[in-house]
Formats: C-alpha cells, sequence, structure tokens
C-alpha cells in the first residue's frame, strides 16, 4: 500500500490519490485544485490551519507540530536538510 | 533467506521490544533499561546494539501504539462510519494499551520533546479522521454544529480525565472496559442532534 510522500496518509483506493490517479504519490488532500502538489509552503500552512481548527491548538505550537511532522516526509525532507546545511554556514 | 544469526537478531530485537512495553506499562517511564534488560534476559549492552538510544526505542514503542490505531481508523473513516463507530473504535484500541497510555499521558513531560512530538503526532492523526467523521455528521445534521476542536478536546479531555483517575474510578479493573459504554453515549448524548 502507498502513503502519500506529503502527508503520510495511507492510500488504499482511487479517490485517496490526486485526481484519483493511482500513479501518484500523493493523495488528494495535499493536491491543488488542478492536481498538482502543493508547494512546501502551501502544506506547511494548511497543515497549521488544519491542527487549530481540529484541535484548538495555540498557532506557534501548531507551526512547530506542522514542521515536526512534515520533517519525517519523503516529499519535505530535502527542503530540511537544506534548510540545516544553510544554518550551519 | 535470513541466516540463523539474522534470525535470531530480529527476535532479540522484538523481545525487547515487548518486554520494554511491559515494563513501562507497569512501571512507567522512570523504569530503567536496565531492568528491561534483565527482564528481557539480555545484557544491558544488548538493549543498545538494537535501539541506538532510550529515545529511539521509546519512539519505536509509541509509534507502534500510534501505527495500530491509525490502521484501524483510517478504514473506518474510508467507509464513512459514523461517530459512535469512532468513539468505540477509538477506546477499543486504548483499552488494549491501557496501562501504557496512561503512563504515557500522566508521565508526558517526563518525556524529551522529540518523543512527545511522536504523541502529538499520533493525536494529529486520530483529530484527523475524526474532523472527516464530525464534518460528514454536521453537514447531514446529526451532529450540532459545534466548532470540530472543541468536540475532539471534548471527547479528550473526558476519557483523560477517567484514565488519569484511574485510581479513582476503577482502581482493580480495567477502566475502558467499565466505562467505555457510558462515556460513549454521554458524549453522544452532547453532541446529537
Amino acid at each position: 500500500m502507498k502513503t502519500c510522500i506529503a502527508c503520510g496518509m495511507p492510500m488504499k483506493e482511487a479517490s485517496d490519490f490526486a485526481s484519483e490517479d493511482t500513479s501518484k504519490d500523493y493523495c488528494v488532500h495535499c493536491a491543488r485544485p488542478d492536481g498538482s502538489m502543493q508547494s512546501f509552503e502551501e502544506r506547511k500552512a494548511n497543515m497549521i490551519n488544519f491542527i487549530i481548527k481540529t484541535q484548538g491548538f495555540d498557532e506557534k505550537v501548531a507551526t512547530k507540530i506542522a514542521e515536526s511532522n512534515m520533517k519525517k516526509l519523503p516529499a519535505w525532507k530535502a527542503y530540511f536538510n537544506k534548510q540545516s546545511a544553510n544554518m550551519s554556514r | 533467506m535470513k541466516s540463523k544469526r539474522q534470525i535470531q537478531k530480529e527476535n532479540t530485537k522484538i523481545k525487547i521490544f515487548e518486554t520494554a512495553y511491559k515494563i513501562y506499562s507497569e512501571y512507567g517511564f522512570t523504569a530503567t533499561t536496565a531492568m528491561i534488560a534483565k527482564e528481557a534476559g539480555v545484557s544491558h549492552g544488548t538493549i543498545f546494539v538494537h535501539f541506538s538510544s532510550v529515545n529511539e526505542l521509546l519512539t519505536c514503542l509509541i509509534e507502534s501504539f500510534g501505527a495500530d490505531l491509525a490502521l484501524e481508523i483510517h478504514d473506518l473513516t474510508e467507509k464513512n462510519d459514523s461517530i459512535k463507530k469512532l468513539l468505540e473504535t477509538h477506546l477499543n484500541i486504548l483499552s488494549k494499551h491501557e496501562n501504557f497510555y496512561i503512563h504515557l499521558i500522566s508521565e508526558k513531560s517526563l518525556l524529551p520533546e522529540d518523543v512527545r512530538m511522536t504523541l502529538v503526532n499520533i493525536q494529529f492523526n486520530f483529530a484527523f479522521h475524526f474532523n472527516r467523521i464530525i464534518e460528514g455528521e454536521i453537514q447531514n445534521h446529526t451532529v450540532k454544529s459545534i466548532p470540530v476542536y472543541m468536540v475532539f478536546n471534548t471527547w479528550i479531555g473526558l476519557i483523560h480525565y477517567y484514565l488519569l483517575n484511574k485510581d479513582l474510578f476503577s482502581p482493580d479493573e480495567p477502566l475502558l472496559k467499565r466505562y467505555s459504554l457510558e462515556l460513549i453515549a454521554t458524549l453522544l448524548e452532547l453532541i446529537k442532534k
């Protein structure tokens, strides 16, 4: 079973995939209306809003959770590696 | 094919994992790796051959509990099941891990931040499915229009209060086995139209 590279959701049915295309590696929730994958910033903002909406957490905390969650996902790993490389310069 | 040595190595890892789960469930997270090693019948150093640190061992244990919950809940959401079924499944999984979960929530502050984050991610995942089902029910006018986070926090608050006070509510038997039906019925009574 595939899991979404951008949010980790298990994708079983065609309806779980972006544009119902089972060859895609990302899910329907991580796709833009045109079917392409959301950018890092879009995904992060969506995740922060989602955490606030579903659990009511403080925005700063929600941001931290979103980042920690995204760090573990294949779609965003490179982004964090790049960030830490820049920081160590 | 795996060699005998590889199989033995995997079995030792499983043994450490299962023993750690048992020890932490019984004594909480102040339990030492020396206790785990003794109970598993391995040397102290063997634990760190399989897990690079205590944090890694803890993260693996919590992730395994999270995976158990995630799998059952995901199947349920896909079938567009009711909020009642979701709550039943939630408590069913928590019930399987009751002692471990009580230590997790009561000793959260003792855990290192990255391990705590694993727990937060499990809750985040559950909130994702909770939201989908609650939104569906609000749209169908079967649940009152209350902010999702308030319904979620009322539920988590309720069950955590009971779990954290197990000594008062159910000192001699598993708590969720005793109170699940009443807790679910109460939340539904509060939110249903």
